[in-house]
């Protein structure tokens, strides 16, 4: 067993205990100077980057480059990589919660670092930074705020899509200092500002810079809690005050006693705060207990959600609160039942007969000493410690009748994850609580940026997560670093790639491309089913043609058109004309989006495609929207000239109609002139419909010589003229037509029109005329047009008594009379 | 468990309505709304616009009117981003409103039903890409009812045969694998048609990409043991049925009146104005267009919401009068209940009762005026003229004898759209019309209706809706199994149909139809028959006189690959295997047999109210027959006759920029 004392470290500020371990040591070079670097940490026990301050005077050293680098290192000191740095000041250096490198330069631009390796984006952050320039910068877990030295302030609230937005111009003066409460806690889901200007805090938002009326400014430092609830303010005079970061309640001061003020302030968890000057640290409790530590050298402070770390030249250390869990067993004289649990452990092991007495003492709370058993190993740091804990919970649930084990099976779990990754060579010392947070997906992330492939497989097999991403990751490394001939790599990759599910070949693709070897990227990118992924980085690659090839492959018209977009911007027309013309899909949605906004595309397409019909047509179209008649007649008369030379007999028919279209027209424009009826303009009337108004107006003449001049068949002609004059009510002109022997389209459309009309009278007058329906035809006819008596005298002729009768029921006074005479004359013959 | 199939709709439905208002919500503030045309009406079928305004949403602007003001600072864009052109219209109307306004917009574009490339590039040149927060809101298919699923595209039919534009083909690939990945793949797909064959192969390569996919976690490949398979009807294998006029009672309202997202716009003359109490449930509860001046007009709601509606829809039209009157006098005799209620618990109930007696006796106002209207039409001379030369048509008498009344028609000056539809069914089903005639007719239509329907004829043609016949039936399918693979057919041949599916049943009994035909008042709609191969084998043996390769225990298309075969486009099942058998199996095993399953029916390019009648007919068919089936019918959109030549014939003539 192990002698570890585990209150080793432990510290009493208030009623509360804190406690400093060592988590690494002997992290840096000796020679390193660390004072003379800015050092900034990744959340959740991530990354360190340092960067040397030139301001500050360093010794010369031989051997050692003197190209400016950032450098990363992991917690344990192990070197991660360079980044060399030649642009410049810098004026933030900040972590996002995924390991990205934030680096701001004076003109405002952003680098961002992904995956600890050098790859970054930049962006601009624009607003007026280059030309006001960049003071300094404040970071959240995925997102940055910058001050500009006339006081303005931009926000980007995503790197993965940067956006810069100007927040609400805070007043002139000196800023003293300034901090932000992360958008996740603020009331307005937005980012807010806090800045010490004067005597007094500004807080700023997109909106509005409100004055929060303090006047025991001016504040040196301004820090917010991990939680955002908290503010801590260090004014002039060496006090500390924490307030609400709304600033309503005054909660603590603490007066540091220093002269000097102190280089930085940082929260250490939610409920105490942390002053650090090169190398002294005040550390200050609920209610101003406070405790002092103190150093050789300078020390940087690294602040995280759940305490601090603390890096020197000789070690890493972590400073936290001590967990409820771990405080409840371990605290000196404890006497809870997590702690005789833990003690009758030891009884156990020497066989003591207490053991058995002390569980039976404590079993009315058994499951929760097994519980606070089982998180106190979570929290704890010192593996045997861990060991002995979970040893005490297995006994504690082992006494128990029902309990279920899920707790400390995951718990074990989660342990060997932790304890794997926090091993020096690795360097992720990360806390259970920054664990819970971080997720296991994004640790195993982490590791990846790492390269740490191998153990990154094991976790994730572990953990039953998904292992395609290490895997891409690794193929894309393996593209990126290999000398191999392209063929032997894409074998190697292929092979161990084979069969695994959501491999992305496109990322691999994409790195082989950005090395240079687009054939092995070609090639790669072959493996890839997904189109979406491979066609953006084909025409990146200029295969233009396969690009498309791929695109009409996966049927999705974005990426067909995206393609055709590039295609049409990078090649000269007749290029692209030829490209679209052998692909009916390219080149149907080439047609249709080119009818809205390119018809002289279109016009070439079927120029050179030979459809002659297709061309004549965009002119029509064209034509309907000339504002006058002769440019109406210009346009078909374009159009027609396109089809004469072609046999086609669509050519043709399409021709002949045009010629007759603009001779209409003419036509109707001379109407216009002549007829000034209220009726309205002629021009755009098919010919019925002219022949029907010009008939409907008393022009019949006109009407026959359009019906001539168009050889309009003559049923067509005399419906037409039926129609027109029934509805014009020009009766005069049908009893003239109905003089006629024979209409072609028979005389019951005359009955029936002029009836529909309501002139019955002229309607009866075409009854005789029908020939060939039978006498019930008639009679019904006859009544209709009211005439009884007529309809009688056709069921007369008919000999039809039944009709007759019920003739009878309709009719009245002189009618009935007759209609009786012609029952009688049917009667006696029966 | 997996997700109930049966409530699929209204997973939908939920799903889509928090999706937006969480995006609305995303949005802090007041904000106004600005919807593409194309998704007003759409947006009704999931969520109402009182939600909208919960949600902050202040105003709503059209789109396509460009009046958007300034009136708040946050604006919120509602739009399809699939049609370059509308995504140019934001661009340009957002790059208006940072120019001349006053305020500084704070401007969200929510693309529906995805975020394209092309919209990028497109904010991109116009230089507001980086000044908007882009949002995507996936939606596909919207519910129109429990077991419909509708894309509710307005243009799919012109795109698929006019235009040749793949979109449609793949928004109905991602609303299949929506749901796929809910409930597990389609064990079978079975087809007919060749855009039917395109969409299965995205589909298949869909799987392909989603297995790819690192981040589909949820999804797995496995055969779903709720469903039972998909059919998929590309519409081209049957034009002639939605060129024929519809008989049901909701078809006859869509082809006269028009039905958009399950609401019909009448006139007020004919219904009476909307009284007050109803505004909530009628009219309103959708988003206002903007432009509310159309005071003649009124919304009603045509959907199952309305208990007398789900009685009346599928019936043939011809018995809408007597179902009418009998709903009539039940409820009188309801009302009169009142005069027998004895003690105040009966009253008491009768007076609950009271509501829905209101409601239905408004309805029953509606449909009777309604239906009157209809009887107006469905009497007149032309109407009943078109509908004897379809007939005849569809009977397959010699279509040269119905000219002279087309002719007739053309002279009277009959709607252009009735004169096109019969001589687009003549040309459907008859392979082709004569040259001659077609020459003759195209002359005709340019002198009565104006020259400008050149363009119309010329977009029928390339939509093969209008085509002359080449050598007499040279392009028709070869008949039966005897014709060799060399012979060459592009054409579905309806003479041989007509015999090998029974497509003409002349007499049934009206009251209590037997068949399918009923909907057509005694024509078998070929989509369904098609259908019906697939899930009633042995009804059509009984319809059919000579003895097919048929089984009892035959799946498929089995039985009818001969017949089949004089229908355009490729016949094709494919079976969906599961990347793991094992596993499949035993959970197969676990679902057990006595489960009902689904059939999704998809009907590519369009369907008709008749043709969604019919297959409800089928279902309830099996259902007596003790099959364990339901179907699920899903479509790019409802269509009709009517609205497909909408959609084609130009609508300015010569002098519309001189008159403009």
């Amino acid at each position: 067993m192990t002698n570890h004392n585990p209150r080793a470290g432990w510290e009493k500020i208030g009623d509360q205990f804190y406690q400093k371990i060592q988590l690494y040591e002997s992290i840096f070079d000796p020679d390193l100077e660390l004072e003379n670097y800015l050092v900034a940490g990744a959340p959740y026990g991530g990354a360190l980057a340092l960067w040397r301050d030139p301001a500050k005077i360093a010794r010369y050293r031989t051997g050692q480059s003197a190209k400016p680098t950032i450098d990363i290192y992991s917690s344990s000191g192990k070197l991660i990589s360079n980044i060399n740095w030649e642009k410049g000041p810098i004026k933030g250096l900040g972590w996002s919660d995924d390991e990205k490198l934030l680096v701001v330069t004076e003109d405002g631009t952003v680098h961002c670092y992904f995956g600890l390796h050098g790859d970054f984006q930049p962006f601009s952050l624009g607003h007026g930074a280059e030309e006001f320039g960049v003071k300094s910068c404040r970071f959240w877990s995925h997102g940055l705020v910058a001050l500009l030295s006339n006081n303005a302030l931009i926000a980007v609230s995503s790197f993965d899509e940067p956006r810069p937005r100007l927040l609400a111009q805070p007043p002139d003066g000196e800023v003293h200092s300034w901090s932000l409460i992360p958008p996740a806690y603020t009331l307005s889901r937005s980012v807010e500002v806090l800045l010490a200007i004067d005597k007094t805090i500004f807080v700023v938002d997109a909106t509005e810079a409100e004055d929060r009326g303090l006047s025991d400014g001016p504040f040196k430092h301004v820090s917010v809690s991990p939680n955002g609830r908290f503010a801590a303010l260090f004014t002039e005079d060496g006090k500390v005050w924490v307030v609400g970061s709304d600033f309503q309640n005054k909660y603590s001061e603490y007066d540091s006693k220093a002269k000097t003020t102190p280089t930085q302030t940082h929260w250490c968890g939610n409920d105490s705060v942390l002053l650090a000057w090169e190398d002294e640290i005040h550390m200050v409790g609920p209610n101003g207990a406070a405790v002092k530590y103190y150093y050789d050298d300078q020390v940087h402070v690294v602040p995280d959600i759940d305490g601090v770390r603390l890096i020197t030249n000789e070690a890493c250390e972590f400073l936290h609160k001590v967990p409820d869990p771990l405080e409840d067993v371990f605290k000196l004289g404890s006497s809870s039942a997590a702690s005789v649990l833990l003690d009758s452990i030891e009884l156990l092991e020497k066989k003591s007969p207490k053991a058995d007495e002390n569980i039976q003492r404590i079993k009315p709370n058994l499951p929760e000493a097994v519980e606070t058993c089982i998180q106190a190993a979570g929290y704890e740091f010192n593996q045997s410690l861990q060991k002995q804990l979970l040893r005490a919970a297995s006994f504690g649930k082992s006494v128990l009748d029902l309990y279920s084990s899920d707790e400390f099976v995951d718990m074990c779990e989660d342990l060997r994850v932790l304890n794997a990754v926090r091993d020096y060579r690795i360097g992720l010392y990360i806390s259970y609580e920054q664990y819970l947070r971080l997720t296991p997906e994004r640790l195993i992330a982490r590791l990846v940026d790492r390269r740490e492939y191998l153990l990154a497989i094991k976790l994730s097999e572990f953990l039953h997560l998904p292992l395609n991403k290490i895997y891409v990751h690794w193929a894309s490394q393996k593209v990126k670093a290999s000398s191999a001939d392209d063929d032997s790599i894409r074998d190697i990759v292929v092979e161990r790639l084979r069969g695994k599910p959501g491999i992305s070949f496109e990322t691999i693709a994409r790195a082989a491309y950005n090395e240079g070897r687009s054939h092995l990227a070609t090639s790669l990118l072959n493996h890839e089913p997904r189109a979406g992924k491979q066609v953006p980085l084909l025409l990146n690659m200029e295969e233009d043609e396969i690009a498309l090839d791929k695109a009409i492959e996966s049927g999705d018209p974005d990426l067909i058109f995206f393609v055709l977009l590039e295609l049409k911007k990078k090649l000269p027309l007749a290029a692209f004309l030829r490209t679209i013309s052998s692909k009916p899909v390219a080149a149907a949605l080439v047609e249709s989006s080119a009818r809205i906004e390119d018809r002289e595309l279109l016009k070439d397409l079927y120029y050179q495609d030979d459809r002659p019909v297709q061309g004549s047509n965009l002119l029509v179209e064209e034509a309907m929207q000339q504002p006058q008649v002769q440019a109406v007649i210009d346009k078909l008369k374009l159009a027609v000239r396109l089809l004469t030379d072609t046999k086609d007999p669509t050519a043709v028919l399409h021709g002949r109609a045009l010629t007759e279209a603009t001779q209409l027209l003419k036509m109707q424009e001379a109407f216009d002139k002549d007829i000034t009826d209220s009726s309205g303009s002629y021009l755009g009337l098919g010919i019925n419909e002219t022949m029907f108004r010009l008939i409907k107006s008393g022009y019949s003449k006109r009407a026959a010589k359009v019906q001539s001049e168009f050889k309009v068949p003559e049923k067509t002609w005399w419906w037409v003229r039926l129609r027109a004059l029934t509805a014009g009510r020009l009766w005069g002109e049908v009893e003239e037509i109905g003089k006629n022997k024979k209409s072609p389209i028979g005389w019951e459309p005359f009955y029936n029109e002029v009836l529909g009309a309501g002139n019955t009278r002229l309607a009866s007058s075409f009854i005789a005329k029908c020939g060939g329906l039978q006498p019930a035809e008639r009679i019904e006819m006859w009544v209709k047009c009211g005439m009884v008596v007529k309809a009688g005298e056709e069921a007369l002729r008919a000999k039809d008594t039944n009709a007759l009768e019920s003739l009878r029921d309709k009719a009245n006074g002189q009618q009935l009379v007759e209609i009786e005479r012609m029952l009688s004359h049917l009667r006696p013959k029966r | 468990m997996a997700p109930n199939i049966d409530k699929e709709a209204e997973h939908i439905r939920d799903k889509a309505r928090k999706e937006l208002l969480g995006l609305l919500e995303g949005v802090r503030g007041k904000k106004n709304l600005v919807i593409g045309k194309d998704l007003t009406g759409g947006l009704g079928l999931f969520v109402q616009f009182s939600q909208l305004k919960e949600y902050g949403v202040d105003k709503v602007f059209e789109l396509e009117n460009g009046n958007t003001d300034s009136s708040q600072r946050n604006i919120v864009y509602l739009v399809h981003g699939e049609k370059p052109s509308l995504v140019q219209t934001v661009a340009e109307q957002i790059k208006k409103l940072q120019k001349n306004g006053s305020v500084e917009h704070e401007i969200s574009v929510i693309w529906v039903p995805r975020r394209t490339l092309v919209s990028n590039k497109i904010l991109e040149d116009a230089g507001v890409l980086g000044d908007v927060n882009i949002l995507e809101l996936p939606i596909f298919f919207l519910p129109l009812e429990d077991d419909m699923l509708s894309l509710e595209m307005d243009e799919t039919f012109n795109d698929l045969y006019l235009r040749h534009d793949p979109g449609p083909l793949y928004l109905a690939a991602k609303a299949l694998m929506q749901i796929q990945q809910r409930h597990g793949l389609f064990p079978r797909i079975l087809g007919k048609g060749d855009n039917a064959r395109k969409l299965a192969n995205l589909l298949l390569r869909a799987r392909k990409e989603l297995d790819a996919d690192e981040a589909a976690t949820q999804y797995t490949s496995m055969p779903s043991t709720s469903i039972e398979q998909l059919i998929i009807i590309d519409r081209d294998v049957d034009f002639a049925t939605p060129l024929l006029t519809q008989l049901t009672y909701e078809g006859l309202i869509d082809e006269l009146v028009g039905i958009k997202h399950n609401r019909a716009e009448v006139d007020s003359s004919i219904i009476g104005a909307a009284p007050q109490q109803r505004s909530q449930a009628g009219s309103s509860s959708t988003p206002p267009p903007p432009a509310v001046r159309q005071g003649f007009k009124r919304k009603i709601q045509l959907d199952s919401s309305d208990p007398l509606y789900e009685q009346l829809r599928s019936a043939n039209f011809a018995l809408i009068g007597p179902h009418l009157n009998k709903i009539a006098r039940r409820l009188e005799s309801d009302y009169e209940g009142r005069h027998h209620a004895r003690g105040i618990n009966e009253l008491r109930e009768f007076v609950n009762k009271l509501p829905t007696f209101q409601q239905e006796h408004q309805s029953l106002a509606i449909h009777t005026n309604l239906a009157d209207d209809l009887i107006k039409h469905t009497r007149s001379d032309t109407f009943n003229r078109e509908l004897e030369v379809q007939q005849n048509i569809a009977a397959g008498t010699d279509p040269i004898y119905q000219h002279e009344t087309i002719e007739e028609l053309i002279a009277r000056d009959a709607p252009l759209s009735t004169i096109l539809r019969l001589l687009c069914l003549e040309s459907a089903v008859a392979g082709g019309l004569r040259p001659k005639d077609l020459d003759s007719f195209r002359r005709q239509i340019l002198h009565a209706y104006g020259f400008h329907h050149l363009l119309t004829l010329d977009a029928l043609e390339t939509m093969e809706l209008l085509q002359p016949r080449s050598s007499a039936s040279a392009l028709l399918l070869p008949v039966g199994g005897g014709g060799s693979q060399s012979e060459k057919g592009t054409k579905t041949n309806y003479a041989y149909l007509r015999k090998g599916l029974r497509l003409i049943i002349d007499e049934y009994n009206e009251q209590d139809p037997e068949d399918v035909a009923y909907v057509y008042s005694g024509y078998a709609p070929l989509s369904i028959r098609i259908v019906q191969c697939v899930l009633q084998k042995q009804y059509l043996q009984s319809l059919h006189k000579s003895p097919l390769p048929l089984t009892s225990s035959s799946t498929g298309w089995t039985g009818f690959e001969d017949i089949l075969k004089s229908v355009k486009g490729p016949t094709f099942t494919l079976a969906q295997k599961p990347t793991d058998e094992k596993a499949a199996k035993v959970k197969a095993a676990l679902a057990g047999t006595g489960v009902s399953k689904t059939v999704f029916v998809m009907f590519l390019g369009g369907i008709t109210f008749a043709e969604v009648a019919a297959l409800r007919f089928i279902g309830r068919k099996m259902t007596e027959s003790g099959q364990r089936r339901k179907i699920v019918i899903c479509t790019t959109g409802v269509i009709s006759g009517r609205s497909i030549m909408d959609g084609v014939i130009e609508k300015s003539n010569l002098a519309s920029g001189i008159t403009a």
